[in-house]
C-alpha cells in the first residue's frame, strides 16, 4: 500500500461492468417551507466503461441534483444509482475509491496550500497520482504554495479538479468543467479529460459549453425541466432536433429545449 | 446474470495517515487563523496577569495546604476560560464555517468522512488548549509564585470532564448555527451566560441563590469549583462532577440530534 489509506475486501475486479454509471428512474423533491420543488423527475440514464457523456441543461434543469444522486452526495426520493454495479450511498467505502468528483463550486480549505489541499486529498486514496506532478499539469505549478483563499476563481477550478482526479479515479464527474478558466486554461483542460480517455477512465461532464462537448463527448444526454429530453451523439442529437446534418450541437440543444427563435 | 458483470470494488477508508493529514491540515488552518489562535491564548492569559498584579498572591487560604487564592480562584478561572474559549468560542465558528463553505460537502465524495474534520478539529482544539494551560501554568508558577494542585490526578480529571462537556456545549452551538457568523454570536452568548454565573465577573456569592446554584453545575462554575478542590487538596465536589458529565451527554446527544452535514 503505498497511500495513507487501507483497501480491503479485493484488489481486482474479477469481472468488469460494462456500465459504470447507472441510473434508474430517479426522482428528487425538495421541500421548502411549504413549497415543493421537483429537481429530478423519473431520470434514468448510464454511462459505459470509457464512455465520454456530456449532461446538458439549462440552469434549474437537474443537472447538479443528478450528479448529487449520482455521487451519493443526497438520497433519491426514489429510483437507484449503480457506479460500477455498487450503491454510492450503501457501498460508500467501494464506490468513494473510485470515483472522482470535481463540484460545481470549488469547496476546500481556504487557508491551506495548493500543495498542501492536493496532498491531502491524495492521502485519502490506497494509490494515486503524484501531487506535485498533478498540480504541475493543472498549470499551478507557480502557485503552488499559495493559499487556496488568495487563487483567482479559474485557479480555484483547477485545484478543485486535481482534488478530483488526485486519487486516480476510474469514474469522474466533472460539474462545468471549464467555468472561469481562461482560454489558455480551458484549452488544457480539454485535453486533460482527452488524456482520461486515453486512460479508459470514464467521464460524465456537466458542461453548458456545447463545443466542448461537441469535441470530447462520446453521447450527450439533454436534461429540461428535472427530465431527459434526449440521449444520443452530437450529431444524433442533430438528428433527434429535426436540423440539417451541417448544424451544430449548440443549435439542436437550443432546438431541442425549446430555447430556439 | 447481472451479478456477475458487478466488479469486486476494495473498499476504501482513511488510515492513519489520512487521519495524520487531516490533522496537520485542521492544525495549520487554526494556526493561520490569527483571531482563532490568539485570542483562546492571549484573553485568559490577560485575565491571569491582570488578577495576578490585582490578588494579594500571598495570603494563604486556612486549610488548604498553604494555598492561595490565587491558586483557587484565578488560577481554575484560566484554566477554564482556555478551556471555554477553544471549545465554545473557536470550535463551533470553524465547524460552521466549514459546513457553510461546503468543505464538509466536499469531502462527503472522497474516501475522507467529514466526520474526520469534526475529529481533526476537536484534537487539534485539545492541544491548542494543552498549550494554553501550559501556559498559563508556566507564567503562574514562575510569575506569580503558584502553587500546584494538591491532587494532580483530580486535577487533570476535572480538566479532561471540563473540556468534554465545553466540547459537547461547542458541537452544539455549531448543530444548531446555521452560518460562522451565528455560530460565533452563539458560541459568545453560551460562553459568557456560563461565565457570568459562574464567578468569572464576581464571587458567585453574590448572585441570586437560584443563578449561583445553576452556575455552579454548568460547565463552566462546575470546572472553577472541581479545579479548586482539586487544588486545594479537597474532595472534587460531587454536584460538579454530575453537572459537567450531564452537559457532556445532553449537549452531545442534541449535537448528535441536530448536526448537518450541509
Amino acid at each position: 500500500m503505498t497511500g495513507g489509506t487501507r483497501a480491503r475486501g479485493g484488489t481486482a475486479p474479477s469481472v468488469v461492468a460494462m456500465t459504470a454509471i447507472r441510473a434508474t428512474n430517479l426522482h428528487k423533491e425538495y421541500r421548502r417551507r411549504g413549497r415543493t420543488t421537483v429537481a429530478v423527475d423519473d431520470v434514468s440514464l448510464h454511462v459505459e466503461v470509457g464512455e465520454i457523456v456530456g449532461l446538458l441543461g439549462r440552469n434549474g434543469a437537474g443537472k447538479s441534483t443528478t450528479v448529487d444522486l449520482v455521487s451519493g452526495l443526497r438520497a433519491a426520493d426514489d429510483g437507484t444509482v449503480r457506479v460500477l454495479g455498487h450503491d454510492p450511498r450503501v457501498d460508500r467505502a467501494k464506490v468513494r475509491g473510485v470515483l472522482g468528483v470535481q463540484l460545481q463550486q470549488p469547496r476546500l480549505h481556504d487557508a491551506l496550500t495548493v500543495r498542501e489541499l492536493v496532498r491531502l486529498h491524495r492521502s485519502f486514496y490506497p494509490t494515486g497520482r503524484d501531487p506535485d506532478e498533478l498540480v504541475e499539469a493543472m498549470g499551478l505549478a507557480d502557485r503552488r504554495d499559495t493559499r487556496f483563499e488568495k487563487l483567482s476563481g479559474g485557479q480555484m477550478q483547477r485545484v478543485s479538479i486535481a482534488v478530483a482526479l488526485v486519487g486516480n479515479p476510474r469514474v469522474v464527474i466533472l460539474d462545468e468543467l471549464t467555468t472561469g478558466l481562461d482560454p489558455e486554461a480551458r484549452r488544457g483542460m480539454l485535453d486533460l479529460v482527452r488524456g482520461l480517455r486515453e486512460d479508459g477512465t470514464t467521464v460524465l461532464l456537466v458542461s453548458h459549453h456545447m463545443d466542448e462537448v461537441e469535441k470530447l463527448c462520446d453521447r450527450a444526454i439533454v436534461l429540461d425541466a428535472g427530465r431527459v429530453i434526449a440521449d444520443n451523439t452530437p450529431a444524433g442529437l442533430v438528428t433527434d432536433a429535426s436540423l440539417p446534418a451541417d448544424a451544430g450541437l449548440e443549435e439542436a440543444y437550443l432546438t431541442l429545449t425549446g430555447a430556439a427563435r | 446474470m447481472t451479478d456477475t458483470l458487478i466488479p469486486q470494488l476494495p473498499e476504501v477508508r482513511p488510515g492513519a495517515r489520512a487521519w495524520l493529514a487531516m490533522t496537520v491540515a485542521e492544525a495549520k488552518m487554526v494556526a493561520r487563523d490569527t483571531g482563532g489562535l490568539v485570542i483562546p491564548l492571549g484573553m485568559p492569559l490577560l485575565i491571569l496577569v491582570m488578577n495576578g498584579i490585582a490578588f494579594d498572591t500571598d495570603e494563604v487560604i486556612p486549610g488548604t495546604g498553604g494555598r492561595t487564592a490565587f491558586d483557587l480562584y484565578v488560577l481554575p478561572m484560566t484554566l477554564t476560560l482556555v478551556i471555554a474559549t477553544v471549545g465554545v468560542i473557536n470550535m463551533p465558528s470553524f465547524v460552521a464555517g466549514y459546513r457553510r463553505t461546503g468543505i464538509l460537502r466536499r469531502l462527503g465524495v472522497t474516501p475522507a468522512s467529514p466526520a474526520m474534520v469534526l475529529v481533526a478539529q476537536a484534537a487539534v482544539g485539545i492541544v491548542q488548549i494543552a498549550l494554553g494551560i501550559a501556559i498559563a501554568l508556566t507564567l503562574a508558577l514562575t510569575t506569580f509564585d503558584a502553587n500546584p494542585p494538591a491532587h494532580l490526578w483530580a486535577a487533570l480529571g476535572v480538566l479532561c470532564l471540563a473540556v468534554a462537556s465545553m466540547y459537547a456545549v461547542g458541537m452544539l452551538v455549531a448543530a444548531v448555527a446555521p452560518t460562522p457568523q451565528s455560530a460565533l454570536a452563539l458560541g459568545l452568548i453560551a460562553f459568557f451566560a456560563m461565565a457570568a454565573v459562574g464567578g468569572m465577573f464576581g464571587p458567585r456569592e453574590n448572585l441570586p441563590d437560584v443563578l449561583a446554584e445553576v452556575g455552579g453545575v454548568l460547565p463552566f462554575g462546575a470546572a472553577v469549583d472541581a479545579l479548586g478542590a482539586a487544588w486545594a487538596g479537597q474532595a472534587v465536589p460531587g454536584q460538579t462532577l454530575v453537572g459537567m458529565a450531564t452537559a457532556t451527554v445532553a449537549a452531545g446527544a442534541g449535537a448528535a440530534l441536530w448536526f448537518r452535514w450541509e
